[in-house]
């Protein structure tokens, strides 16, 4: 391949950014309890959780930002950081499709989220959330029939308080680390799902988030429970539009899988990497956590190929004898992005176990790490931990690690981990054209074979998007 | 924080010779200035120094003989070097120097030899390693410089062996060996730690450095026999110029506090390291290993292989870094780690880490953590062995094909003796729990 086409390659743009113009209310820069006193009154939250989040914040003005991650950033001003801001347009808050801002579903169009016509036929209930505030759901009718609660959770808040209020916390408490903190104390809004007892929920849930308004953070919370022999997968997509400035995402996600239920969380991650000179781009610093009760199962997969800085550890605490936590990931970066991604896998119940498969693709003068955990506490008796890591690197100046912690306090309980780093070989480049495939498509051929017990995780939508996705952040990067 | 050490610090100050002054000034600064670490400090996540919370007296010379201490003293043909805490013993040591090899203890360096100390000393190990090598350079009254010719080959192994005896109060033993292989020779070199079987409160503090330069082979061993309340913060570094092959050994018996790191620094093309180890701690003891290989320059190869049996309510900790530089093509670097618990309580912690900077290379690591096989356990049983010979044998057929990995004869018979000795004396450590 000529250094022509590789260029060609490397600087496509990207091409989910674009910025739309819908007025929105932005609260000005910086962060103190009045902030957080104006985030809980414009959603006119009860004074439990306006106290919840005041508490939270007094835990994180003590607490320090964490420095221990593979990745090198700038300090991040959070004196200009806006902590509001919601679509203006939404004031009265639209009761259907037909009073959502034109704007809005216009851009949803770009995106090719499955809404108005497409839902039918896509299937799928879209939970959006346009910046800070869920502007429209749908497929309520249907979830409401099977018991199914979907809805953003601000929302939740007034119509299952206590719902909300018993499970809030619980999986990432208030205080777990500063981003979890700052999220705990000024978080926005995001989704809240309960599937009641027993009940497969009906289709796949899905939110698209989506960072649009110019220096907001985004501080989405999430909190999903499954009732006692439930069953939900639920998906989760991102595209942000261009932008010079850094912008932070700090979002909680907590499932709680009780006795038998499975929950499977599914995100394809794409926020602008910032431009082939590593400027701009978005911070991703995102705590998600599930907890797993007696015989539950909980399964996260991810394709992440977003972002200038990704700090992103989905874990499963397997508190339930018998349960199974799940952690498939596919993590590229190019140009000058950084990840630092893995999972942690707490097994603290008897015959509890997990599988851990990451695949991390490195390309450019990029940095993809992989950093896990795996502890067996002494109580784990018959635990099984599976682990591969592999990395992929794609030219001669990018980086790929590999940091697994593994503690076992228990004789019985089996870990076993393995790693491998390679490169394409030109071996198989060269198979590849002598059969008349062009290096690109070889290229791709490759990768995709690489992820692909990764991508046969995901759900069916996604794994055609998250192909596409690699396809286009890599064609060309090898020569 | 750094006072417990000034008895020995001082001591050494005025026992070392005087070219050696400046370095240990140097060093005692840089040691003054540093702060112990804590659980917080990453590269001491899983080991506390509470064992250390001791004011140690410096060593004096052995007071008691060595079958009174109950420490043996192997010999494996070739020449031999004895310490008792941290002092040369001349009754002791024996055998003549092959030709083409000088070892000289740094009191006894005469100019020449003192130069060509002065001029290695720190060359593997850097200043920045931390403070337990600051305090290393800060205490070095005595240590050993071994140096092997150009293209001289030494076929029996050099054997050093350090003793902490008992003494009345807690005393420290500051270890130090220099080793320089000058281009295209041959050598092997065994260190030996042992200790008196008592609860006498000893620490020693040992940095070893290897500088291999074109071309050399060195086959070294390093071997930990202290027991008890014997604490041992060591360090190993190697540097490997252009050609050169280091097959590295190491083997830890458990003690109150025992942390060993290596350092395997491929500074020069086609060099080549074989770094295998073994950690069997039992009772309440704590081992633990940081290994690294570093990989500056294109076209060498590594390979590593730790293996432990811990028991009781022993803690092990290994954590093997690969870490390939920019530019550093063509290398091929493989890291295995395999763990036995066999008690409930025991506990292990293990980090195999890669971090790449350089895309046409081959890596891999692998890391275990289990139990007995109870098929294997099964296959024995229906044969007649009973459960606890068939976990002793099955234990010592785990470590047995990392002790095969040892060139030196002598060496490897000695050490299946200590370990069938140890698996049969107290068949905790093998799993009699069950």
């Amino acid at each position: 391949m000529s250094q022509e086409n590789i260029d060609h390659a490397i600087s496509r743009e990207y091409s989910a950014g674009f910025v739309s113009n819908i007025e929105s209310d932005t609260l000005p820069p910086g962060l103190d309890e009045d902030v957080i006193r104006f985030i809980s009154t414009q959603k006119k939250e009860p004074e439990w959780l306006l106290e919840w989040r005041l508490e939270a914040y007094r835990g994180w003005q003590n607490m320090a930002e964490p420095g221990w991650a593979h990745v090198h950033y700038p300090p991040i001003d959070l004196n200009g950081v806006s902590f509001y801001s919601s679509p203006k347009s939404m004031k009265d808050g639209p009761k259907s499709l037909d009073e959502v801002d034109p704007d809005l579903l216009a851009m949803y169009e770009k995106l090719g989220i499955p809404l108005h016509e497409q839902e039918m036929l896509a299937g799928v209930a879209v939970d959006a959330v346009f910046d800070s505030v869920s502007v429209a759901t749908t497929f309520r009718g249907k979830l409401a029939d099977a018991g199914v609660i979907f809805c953003p959770i601000s929302e939740a808040v007034h119509s299952h308080p206590e719902l909300v209020r018993k499970y809030l916390g619980t999986v990432v408490p208030r205080k777990d680390n500063y981003y979890a903190a700052l999220n705990s104390a000024v978080f926005s809004d995001g989704s809240f799902v309960y599937i009641p007892k027993g009940v497969r929920c009906p289709m796949e849930l899905s939110t698209y988030f989506r960072i649009n308004e110019a220096k907001t953070g985004q501080f989405e919370r999430t909190l999903i429970i499954a009732d006692e022999g439930s069953h939900v997968s639920y998906l989760e997509g991102c595209t942000a539009p261009m932008r010079d400035d850094n912008q932070l995402h700090a979002a909680v996600v907590e499932l709680v899988a009780l006795d038998g239920a499975q929950i499977k969380y599914s995100t394809v991650q794409n926020w602008y990497p910032g431009d082939a000179k590593g400027r701009g781009g978005i911070y991703n610093f995102v705590t998600k956590r599930g907890v797993a009760h007696r015989d539950s199962k909980i399964s996260w997969t991810q394709v992440e190929t977003g972002s200038a800085v990704t700090w992103k550890y989905p874990s499963c605490i397997l508190r339930g004898d018998n349960s199974v936590g799940e952690f498939y990931s596919v993590a590229l970066t190019n140009n000058f992005q950084q990840a630092d991604t893995g999972t942690k896998m707490i097994h603290l119940g008897k015959n509890t176990r997990s599988t851990i498969i990451s695949k991390g693709i490195s390309a450019g003068q990029s940095s993809n790490a992989y950093r896990g955990l795996v502890r067996m506490s002494p109580k784990a008796t018959g635990a099984r931990n599976y682990t591969q890591c592999d990395s992929l690197l794609i030219g001669d100046r990018c980086a790929a690690h590999t940091f697994p912690y593994i503690e076992s306090r228990n004789p019985s309980a089996v870990v076993e981990h393995e790693a491998t780093t390679s490169k394409v070989s030109d071996d198989q480049l060269y198979l590849c054209q002598q059969r008349g495939l062009n290096a690109e498509k070889a290229v791709s051929m490759i990768v995709n074979g690489f992820c692909k017990e990764v991508f046969k995780e995901l759900p069916m939508e996604f794994a055609v998007e998250a192909g596409k996705l690699l396809e286009v952040s890599l064609e060309g990067s090898v020569g | 924080m750094t006072d417990f050490m000034r008895l020995p610090l001082d001591s050494a100050a005025a026992g070392a010779p005087l070219w050696l002054q400046d370095y240990l000034r140097e060093a005692r600064s840089r040691w003054e200035g540093s702060t112990l670490p804590t659980r917080k400090t990453e590269e001491w996540k899983y080991t506390g120094l509470q064992a250390l919370r001791v004011s140690y007296a410096a060593a004096s010379e052995g007071v008691v003989g060595l079958a009174e201490a109950g420490v043996e003293l192997p010999h494996f043909g070739g020449y031999r070097l004895v310490f008792i805490n941290g002092r040369y013993c001349a009754e002791h040591s024996d055998g003549n120097l092959p030709e083409g090899v000088s070892l000289v203890r740094f009191a006894d360096a005469g100019p020449a030899q003192a130069a060509a100390i002065r001029d290695h000393l720190g060359a593997a190990v850097g200043r920045e390693e931390g403070l337990f090598t600051a305090l290393n350079d800060a205490s070095l009254e005595d240590g050993v410089f071994v140096e092997i010719e150009a293209r001289v080959r030494v076929e029996q192994p050099l054997h050093v062996v350090w003793i902490s005896g008992n003494q009345e109060q807690a005393f420290s033993i500051n270890q130090r060996l220099l080793v320089l292989c000058r281009q295209d020779s041959t050598a092997s070199v065994i260190e030996q730690f042992s200790g008196a079987r008592s609860e006498q409160q000893s620490f020693t503090n040992g940095v070893t450095e290897l500088l291999l330069e074109d071309g050399a082979t060195l086959n070294h061993y390093r071997i930990h026999l202290e027991e008890a309340a014997a604490a041992h913060i060591g360090r190993q570094h190697a540097r490997l110029e252009t050609g050169a092959t280091l097959n590295s050994f190491h083997l830890a018996l458990g003690s109150v506090l025992k942390r060993i790191d290596v350092v395997v620094d491929h500074c020069g093309q086609r060099a080549h390291s074989e770094l295998n180890g073994l950690y069997l701690p039992r009772g309440d003891e704590h081992v633990d290993y940081h290994t690294c290989i570093e990989h500056r320059v294109p076209n060498c190869t590594s390979t590593e292989t730790f293996r432990g049996i811990i028991g009781d309510e022993a803690t092990a900790v290994f954590n093997g870094r690969i870490h390939i530089h920019r530019d550093a093509q063509k290398t091929n670097a493989q890291l295995s780690n395999r763990n036995l618990l066999t008690s409930t309580r025991a506990e292990v912690n293990t980090k195999p880490e890669l971090e790449i900077y350089a895309d046409d290379v081959q890596c891999s690591h692998g890391a275990t953590v289990a139990q007995l096989d109870e098929m294997s356990l099964h296959y024995l049983r229906s044969r007649g062995v009973s459960r606890a010979q068939a976990q002793t044998m099955l234990s010592f057929g785990f470590v047995n094909e990392v002790v095969d990995t040892v060139r030196c004869e002598p060496l490897r018979d000695y050490l299946r003796g200590i370990l069938t000795r140890r698996f049969a004396r107290d068949p905790a450590i093998t799993g009699s729990m069950v």
